[in-house]
Protein backbone atom coordinates (compact mmCIF):
# COMPACT_ATOMS: atom_id res chain seq x y z
CA UNK A 1 0.00 0.00 0.00
CA UNK A 2 2.71 2.87 0.95
CA UNK A 3 4.77 1.25 -2.39
CA UNK A 4 1.57 2.53 -3.81
CA UNK A 5 1.13 5.88 -2.50
CA UNK A 6 5.19 6.16 -2.80
CA UNK A 7 5.36 5.81 -6.35
CA UNK A 8 3.08 8.49 -7.69
CA UNK A 9 4.56 10.70 -4.99
CA UNK A 10 8.04 10.17 -6.41
CA UNK A 11 7.10 10.33 -9.88
CA UNK A 12 5.30 14.00 -9.00
CA UNK A 13 8.81 15.18 -7.60
CA UNK A 14 10.62 13.94 -10.58
CA UNK A 15 8.51 15.82 -12.67
CA UNK A 16 8.27 18.62 -10.45
CA UNK A 17 11.97 18.72 -10.47
CA UNK A 18 12.18 19.09 -13.84
CA UNK A 19 9.92 21.85 -14.46
CA UNK A 20 12.28 23.40 -12.23
CA UNK A 21 15.30 22.79 -13.76
CA UNK A 22 13.48 23.77 -16.97
CA UNK A 23 12.37 27.21 -16.01
CA UNK A 24 15.65 27.91 -14.45
CA UNK A 25 18.05 26.87 -17.02
CA UNK A 26 20.37 29.79 -18.14
CA UNK A 27 18.69 32.16 -15.77
CA UNK A 28 20.60 31.22 -12.41
CA UNK A 29 23.71 29.47 -11.46
CA UNK A 30 23.87 25.76 -11.66
CA UNK A 31 24.11 26.18 -7.57
CA UNK A 32 21.16 27.94 -7.38
CA UNK A 33 19.11 25.95 -10.05
CA UNK A 34 20.10 22.74 -7.48
CA UNK A 35 19.16 24.75 -4.14
CA UNK A 36 15.62 25.96 -5.75
CA UNK A 37 14.93 22.37 -7.07
CA UNK A 38 15.96 20.97 -3.36
CA UNK A 39 13.37 23.22 -2.00
CA UNK A 40 10.91 22.95 -4.23
CA UNK A 41 10.92 19.39 -4.14
CA UNK A 42 10.32 19.24 -0.48
CA UNK A 43 7.23 22.49 -0.74
CA UNK A 44 5.54 20.91 -3.72
CA UNK A 45 5.69 17.72 -1.36
CA UNK A 46 4.32 19.54 1.80
CA UNK A 47 1.23 21.22 -1.09
CA UNK A 48 3.41 24.29 -1.22
CA UNK A 49 3.55 26.54 -4.12
CA UNK A 50 6.77 26.61 -5.97
CA UNK A 51 6.83 29.77 -8.07
CA UNK A 52 7.68 32.25 -5.54
CA UNK A 53 11.00 30.00 -4.64
CA UNK A 54 11.52 30.41 -8.76
CA UNK A 55 10.56 33.89 -8.83
CA UNK A 56 13.06 35.06 -6.46
CA UNK A 57 16.11 32.82 -7.64
CA UNK A 58 15.78 34.96 -11.16
CA UNK A 59 14.93 38.10 -9.74
CA UNK A 60 18.41 37.28 -7.56
CA UNK A 61 20.21 36.64 -10.60
CA UNK A 62 18.80 39.51 -12.51
CA UNK A 63 19.92 42.17 -9.57
CA UNK A 64 23.55 40.44 -9.78
CA UNK A 65 23.03 39.51 -6.43
CA UNK A 66 26.01 37.22 -5.43
CA UNK A 67 24.83 33.09 -4.43
CA UNK A 68 24.99 32.84 -0.87
CA UNK A 69 22.55 36.00 -0.64
CA UNK A 70 20.23 34.47 -2.84
CA UNK A 71 20.06 31.08 -0.87
CA UNK A 72 19.33 33.02 2.20
CA UNK A 73 16.47 34.76 0.45
CA UNK A 74 15.08 31.76 -1.26
CA UNK A 75 15.28 29.79 2.56
CA UNK A 76 13.61 32.74 4.36
CA UNK A 77 10.70 32.38 1.25
CA UNK A 78 10.39 28.63 1.92
CA UNK A 79 9.91 29.60 5.59
CA UNK A 80 7.18 31.97 4.91
CA UNK A 81 5.52 29.63 2.89
CA UNK A 82 5.10 27.38 5.63
CA UNK A 83 4.25 29.78 7.86
CA UNK A 84 1.81 31.08 5.58
CA UNK A 85 0.16 27.75 4.59
CA UNK A 86 -0.01 26.79 8.71
CA UNK A 87 -1.50 29.89 9.24
CA UNK A 88 -4.18 29.32 6.85
CA UNK A 89 -4.54 26.09 7.89
CA UNK A 90 -5.46 27.31 11.46
CA UNK A 91 -8.00 29.73 10.16
CA UNK A 92 -9.52 26.00 8.41
CA UNK A 93 -8.63 27.09 5.28
CA UNK A 94 -7.46 23.74 3.14
CA UNK A 95 -4.42 24.05 1.28
CA UNK A 96 -4.51 26.64 -1.56
CA UNK A 97 -1.66 27.60 -3.39
CA UNK A 98 -2.57 30.68 -4.83
CA UNK A 99 -3.87 31.76 -1.00
CA UNK A 100 -0.71 30.52 0.20
CA UNK A 101 1.41 32.42 -2.13
CA UNK A 102 -0.72 35.81 -1.39
CA UNK A 103 -0.11 34.86 2.95
CA UNK A 104 3.66 34.15 1.83
CA UNK A 105 3.46 37.94 -0.04
CA UNK A 106 1.66 39.40 3.22
CA UNK A 107 4.36 37.74 5.87
CA UNK A 108 6.84 39.81 3.41
CA UNK A 109 5.18 42.93 3.77
CA UNK A 110 5.51 42.93 7.72
CA UNK A 111 2.00 40.95 8.67
CA UNK A 112 2.39 37.92 11.02
CA UNK A 113 0.84 34.42 10.76
CA UNK A 114 -1.87 35.48 13.13
CA UNK A 115 -3.04 38.31 11.22
CA UNK A 116 -3.62 35.63 7.99
CA UNK A 117 -5.19 33.60 10.43
CA UNK A 118 -7.44 36.18 11.99
CA UNK A 119 -8.19 37.05 7.78
CA UNK A 120 -9.10 33.49 6.94
CA UNK A 121 -11.47 33.34 9.71
CA UNK A 122 -13.65 35.67 8.56
CA UNK A 123 -14.84 33.29 6.52
CA UNK A 124 -14.19 34.53 2.75
CA UNK A 125 -14.39 31.85 0.28
CA UNK A 126 -10.90 31.27 -1.22
CA UNK A 127 -11.05 33.72 -3.95
CA UNK A 128 -12.03 36.35 -1.99
CA UNK A 129 -9.95 35.59 0.97
CA UNK A 130 -6.29 35.26 -1.65
CA UNK A 131 -7.31 39.09 -2.99
CA UNK A 132 -8.18 40.39 0.68
CA UNK A 133 -4.40 38.64 1.42
CA UNK A 134 -3.00 41.05 -1.59
CA UNK A 135 -4.63 43.96 -0.39
CA UNK A 136 -3.18 43.66 3.28
CA UNK A 137 -0.23 42.81 2.08
CA UNK A 138 -0.02 46.20 -0.37
CA UNK A 139 -1.33 48.18 2.88
CA UNK A 140 1.30 46.70 4.99
CA UNK A 141 3.88 47.62 2.46
CA UNK A 142 1.99 51.62 2.46
CA UNK A 143 3.14 51.27 6.31
CA UNK A 144 -0.79 51.08 7.78
CA UNK A 145 -0.04 49.40 10.99
CA UNK A 146 -1.25 45.45 11.43
CA UNK A 147 -3.62 46.06 13.54
CA UNK A 148 -5.38 48.53 11.71
CA UNK A 149 -4.67 46.53 8.51
CA UNK A 150 -6.33 43.01 9.13
CA UNK A 151 -8.98 45.40 10.74
CA UNK A 152 -10.03 47.57 7.41
CA UNK A 153 -9.80 44.13 5.35
CA UNK A 154 -11.80 41.67 7.72
CA UNK A 155 -14.80 44.48 7.56
CA UNK A 156 -14.60 44.12 3.76
CA UNK A 157 -14.40 40.50 3.40
CA UNK A 158 -16.83 40.42 6.07
CA UNK A 159 -19.28 42.74 4.30
CA UNK A 160 -19.09 40.54 1.60
CA UNK A 161 -17.40 43.35 -0.81
CA UNK A 162 -16.71 42.63 -3.95
CA UNK A 163 -12.83 41.91 -5.43
CA UNK A 164 -13.16 45.20 -7.51
CA UNK A 165 -13.57 47.10 -3.72
CA UNK A 166 -11.26 45.07 -1.90
CA UNK A 167 -8.60 45.52 -4.60
CA UNK A 168 -9.29 50.10 -4.20
CA UNK A 169 -8.60 49.81 -0.72
CA UNK A 170 -4.78 50.74 -0.61
CA UNK A 171 -5.55 53.54 -3.95
CA UNK A 172 -7.98 55.13 -0.88
CA UNK A 173 -5.55 54.89 1.88
CA UNK A 174 -3.19 56.47 -0.19
CA UNK A 175 -5.69 59.43 -1.07
CA UNK A 176 -6.15 59.78 2.02
CA UNK A 177 -2.39 60.04 2.82
CA UNK A 178 -2.08 62.61 0.25
CA UNK A 179 -4.05 64.78 2.07
CA UNK A 180 -2.01 64.55 5.43
CA UNK A 181 -3.67 61.24 7.17
CA UNK A 182 -1.78 58.80 8.55
CA UNK A 183 -1.77 55.38 7.31
CA UNK A 184 -3.32 54.06 10.56
CA UNK A 185 -5.48 56.85 10.70
CA UNK A 186 -6.74 56.14 6.84
CA UNK A 187 -7.51 52.72 7.29
CA UNK A 188 -9.15 52.83 10.67
CA UNK A 189 -11.68 55.66 9.15
CA UNK A 190 -12.52 53.96 5.98
CA UNK A 191 -12.80 50.45 8.24
CA UNK A 192 -14.88 52.25 10.64
CA UNK A 193 -17.16 53.81 6.97
CA UNK A 194 -17.05 50.23 5.87
CA UNK A 195 -18.73 48.67 9.18
CA UNK A 196 -21.39 51.56 9.16
CA UNK A 197 -22.23 50.46 5.55
CA UNK A 198 -22.39 47.65 6.59
CA UNK A 199 -25.29 47.59 9.53
CA UNK A 200 -27.10 50.77 7.99
CA UNK A 201 -26.73 50.05 4.37
CA UNK A 202 -25.53 52.16 1.16
CA UNK A 203 -26.21 56.10 1.62
CA UNK A 204 -29.12 57.28 -0.38
CA UNK A 205 -28.63 57.80 -3.76
CA UNK A 206 -25.28 55.53 -4.02
CA UNK A 207 -26.65 52.36 -5.97
CA UNK A 208 -23.17 50.56 -5.65
CA UNK A 209 -23.57 51.46 -1.68
CA UNK A 210 -19.44 52.10 -1.11
CA UNK A 211 -17.79 54.54 0.82
CA UNK A 212 -14.90 55.13 0.10
CA UNK A 213 -13.67 58.28 -2.98
CA UNK A 214 -13.00 57.39 -6.59
CA UNK A 215 -9.27 55.63 -6.99
CA UNK A 216 -6.63 58.17 -8.19
CA UNK A 217 -4.82 56.66 -11.32
CA UNK A 218 -1.77 54.58 -11.01
CA UNK A 219 0.83 55.19 -10.12
CA UNK B 1 -64.20 -10.55 -66.93
CA UNK B 2 -64.26 -7.60 -68.62
CA UNK B 3 -66.89 -5.54 -70.27
CA UNK B 4 -66.58 -7.23 -73.87
CA UNK B 5 -67.76 -10.63 -72.35
CA UNK B 6 -70.43 -9.82 -71.19
CA UNK B 7 -73.69 -10.28 -72.39
CA UNK B 8 -75.98 -7.43 -73.84
CA UNK B 9 -78.96 -8.23 -71.29
CA UNK B 10 -76.27 -8.57 -68.49
CA UNK B 11 -74.66 -4.71 -69.57
CA UNK B 12 -78.86 -3.09 -69.67
CA UNK B 13 -79.08 -5.16 -65.94
CA UNK B 14 -75.26 -3.44 -64.76
CA UNK B 15 -76.94 -0.19 -66.03
CA UNK B 16 -80.27 -0.39 -64.46
CA UNK B 17 -82.28 -0.80 -67.66
CA UNK B 18 -83.59 -3.96 -66.83
CA UNK B 19 -84.17 -6.67 -63.69
CA UNK B 20 -82.73 -9.76 -62.78
CA UNK B 21 -85.72 -11.01 -63.88
CA UNK B 22 -85.84 -9.76 -67.35
CA UNK B 23 -82.83 -12.08 -67.95
CA UNK B 24 -83.87 -15.23 -69.61
CA UNK B 25 -82.93 -18.71 -67.28
CA UNK B 26 -79.52 -19.09 -69.00
CA UNK B 27 -78.51 -15.15 -68.31
CA UNK B 28 -79.52 -15.41 -64.40
CA UNK B 29 -76.36 -16.71 -63.03
CA UNK B 30 -74.02 -14.42 -65.05
CA UNK B 31 -76.40 -11.53 -63.88
CA UNK B 32 -76.17 -12.19 -60.17
CA UNK B 33 -72.39 -12.79 -60.68
CA UNK B 34 -72.26 -9.35 -62.11
CA UNK B 35 -74.61 -7.35 -59.92
CA UNK B 36 -71.98 -8.91 -56.80
CA UNK B 37 -69.22 -7.53 -58.62
CA UNK B 38 -71.05 -4.24 -59.26
CA UNK B 39 -71.59 -4.03 -55.45
CA UNK B 40 -67.84 -4.74 -54.47
CA UNK B 41 -67.03 -1.28 -56.04
CA UNK B 42 -66.33 1.76 -53.89
CA UNK B 43 -68.81 4.18 -54.62
CA UNK B 44 -67.57 6.99 -52.49
CA UNK B 45 -67.77 10.32 -54.53
CA UNK B 46 -63.84 11.13 -55.07
CA UNK B 47 -62.84 14.85 -56.03
CA UNK B 48 -59.76 15.84 -57.65
CA UNK B 49 -58.55 18.22 -54.35
CA UNK B 50 -59.66 15.21 -52.21
CA UNK B 51 -57.10 13.13 -54.48
CA UNK B 52 -54.38 16.01 -54.55
CA UNK B 53 -55.23 15.97 -50.50
CA UNK B 54 -54.14 12.26 -50.38
CA UNK B 55 -50.95 12.23 -52.17
CA UNK B 56 -49.55 15.28 -50.50
CA UNK B 57 -50.32 13.13 -46.87
CA UNK B 58 -48.83 10.12 -48.21
CA UNK B 59 -45.27 12.43 -49.09
CA UNK B 60 -45.93 14.01 -45.96
CA UNK B 61 -45.76 10.68 -44.26
CA UNK B 62 -42.60 9.67 -46.31
CA UNK B 63 -40.96 13.23 -45.50
CA UNK B 64 -41.72 12.55 -41.65
CA UNK B 65 -40.41 8.86 -41.58
CA UNK B 66 -36.88 10.58 -43.04
CA UNK B 67 -36.96 13.64 -40.59
CA UNK B 68 -35.64 11.88 -37.81
CA UNK B 69 -32.84 10.15 -40.35
CA UNK B 70 -31.69 13.51 -41.79
CA UNK B 71 -32.08 15.60 -38.09
CA UNK B 72 -29.23 13.35 -36.40
CA UNK B 73 -26.41 13.55 -38.95
CA UNK B 74 -27.31 17.02 -39.35
CA UNK B 75 -27.33 17.49 -35.67
CA UNK B 76 -23.65 15.46 -35.57
CA UNK B 77 -22.11 17.89 -38.07
CA UNK B 78 -24.18 21.34 -36.03
CA UNK B 79 -22.08 20.05 -32.70
CA UNK B 80 -19.25 19.19 -34.53
CA UNK B 81 -18.63 22.44 -36.14
CA UNK B 82 -19.53 23.87 -32.81
CA UNK B 83 -16.72 22.55 -30.87
CA UNK B 84 -14.07 23.05 -33.56
CA UNK B 85 -15.06 26.78 -33.70
CA UNK B 86 -14.66 26.83 -29.60
CA UNK B 87 -11.42 25.17 -29.78
CA UNK B 88 -10.11 27.09 -32.44
CA UNK B 89 -11.04 30.38 -30.89
CA UNK B 90 -9.00 31.62 -28.34
CA UNK B 91 -10.02 32.39 -25.01
CA UNK B 92 -11.22 35.68 -24.31
CA UNK B 93 -8.54 37.92 -22.81
CA UNK B 94 -10.49 37.87 -19.39
CA UNK B 95 -8.70 39.32 -16.00
CA UNK B 96 -6.16 41.73 -17.85
CA UNK B 97 -5.73 44.69 -16.96
CA UNK B 98 -4.00 47.60 -18.76
CA UNK B 99 -1.12 49.66 -16.30
CA UNK B 100 0.87 52.82 -17.35
CA UNK B 101 3.90 52.84 -15.77
CA UNK B 102 5.29 56.47 -14.99
CA UNK B 103 9.30 57.05 -13.64
CA UNK B 104 10.69 60.85 -13.81
CA UNK B 105 14.79 60.50 -14.80
CA UNK B 106 15.87 63.55 -16.52
CA UNK B 107 19.39 62.39 -16.81
CA UNK B 108 18.96 58.54 -17.27
CA UNK B 109 19.71 57.34 -21.00
CA UNK B 110 17.47 54.22 -21.02
CA UNK B 111 14.92 52.90 -18.53
CA UNK B 112 12.95 49.79 -18.47
CA UNK B 113 10.65 47.74 -16.50
CA UNK B 114 11.79 44.42 -14.67
CA UNK B 115 9.35 42.44 -12.81
CA UNK B 116 7.36 39.11 -11.99
CA UNK B 117 5.68 39.76 -15.39
CA UNK B 118 8.49 39.46 -17.58
CA UNK B 119 10.74 37.02 -15.14
CA UNK B 120 12.83 40.22 -14.33
CA UNK B 121 14.57 40.62 -17.66
CA UNK B 122 16.22 44.15 -17.54
CA UNK B 123 15.47 44.26 -21.40
CA UNK B 124 12.67 42.63 -21.72
CA UNK B 125 10.13 46.40 -21.47
CA UNK B 126 11.92 49.52 -22.21
CA UNK B 127 10.30 52.59 -21.28
CA UNK B 128 10.15 55.33 -23.98
CA UNK B 129 11.18 59.46 -23.25
CA UNK B 130 8.29 61.83 -23.21
CA UNK B 131 8.97 64.97 -24.32
CA UNK B 132 12.04 66.85 -22.93
CA UNK B 133 10.79 66.58 -19.44
CA UNK B 134 12.68 63.79 -18.18
CA UNK B 135 8.99 61.61 -18.29
CA UNK B 136 9.56 57.75 -18.85
CA UNK B 137 6.23 55.79 -19.71
CA UNK B 138 5.16 52.48 -20.25
CA UNK B 139 1.95 50.74 -21.68
CA UNK B 140 1.69 47.44 -20.33
CA UNK B 141 -1.10 45.12 -20.11
CA UNK B 142 -0.66 42.34 -17.38
CA UNK B 143 -3.02 39.70 -15.50
CA UNK B 144 -5.04 40.31 -12.35
CA UNK B 145 -3.49 39.54 -9.95
CA UNK B 146 -0.04 40.70 -7.57
CA UNK B 147 3.01 42.19 -9.39
CA UNK B 148 6.45 42.96 -8.21
CA UNK B 149 9.10 44.99 -10.10
CA UNK B 150 11.68 48.10 -10.22
CA UNK B 151 12.73 50.34 -12.92
CA UNK B 152 16.44 50.10 -14.13
CA UNK B 153 17.84 52.57 -15.35
CA UNK B 154 20.73 52.93 -17.52
CA UNK B 155 21.07 48.73 -17.33
CA UNK B 156 22.35 49.44 -14.12
CA UNK B 157 20.67 50.52 -11.18
CA UNK B 158 17.64 49.34 -9.79
CA UNK B 159 15.41 51.78 -8.46
CA UNK B 160 11.53 51.20 -7.44
CA UNK B 161 8.65 53.14 -8.29
CA UNK B 162 8.54 56.02 -5.86
CA UNK B 163 4.73 56.39 -6.72
CA UNK B 164 3.40 52.30 -5.76
CA UNK B 165 3.92 50.60 -2.13
CA UNK B 166 7.01 48.94 -1.74
CA UNK B 167 8.32 45.78 0.08
CA UNK B 168 11.49 44.64 0.93
CA UNK B 169 13.48 42.25 -1.77
CA UNK B 170 15.31 40.03 0.61
CA UNK B 171 18.65 41.22 -1.06
CA UNK B 172 18.90 44.84 0.73
CA UNK B 173 16.92 46.54 -1.60
CA UNK B 174 13.14 47.36 -2.32
CA UNK B 175 10.44 46.12 -4.69
CA UNK B 176 7.37 47.79 -5.97
CA UNK B 177 4.12 46.33 -5.54
CA UNK B 178 0.95 46.11 -8.09
CA UNK B 179 -2.20 44.65 -6.80
CA UNK B 180 -4.54 44.21 -9.39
Amino acid sequence: MIALIALPLSLMSLQQGGSIAQRLTGRVSPEIASLVEELGTAASARGLPIDPLIQKAIEGSAKGVPAERVAAALRLVATQLDTAAAALRSGGVASDTIAITAGEFAITAGLSGNDITALARTGANAAALTVGLRVAGTLAALGVPPAEDIGLVSVALRSGEPASSLLLLPAHVQSEMARGVTPAQAAAGLARAAAAQARHGPPPGRGEGHPHPPAPPHP
Amino acid sequence: MSERELHPLVKQLLDGEITLADLPAELRAEGEAALRLLAGVDRTPVSMPAVTWRVMTALERRRRRFVPWLLAPALAIAAALFIWLRVGTPAPAAGLVTVRFVLVAPDAKQVSLAGTFNQWDPQATPLVRTGATGLWTATLTLPAGQHQYAFVVDGARWVPDPGAPAVDDGFGRRNSVLTL
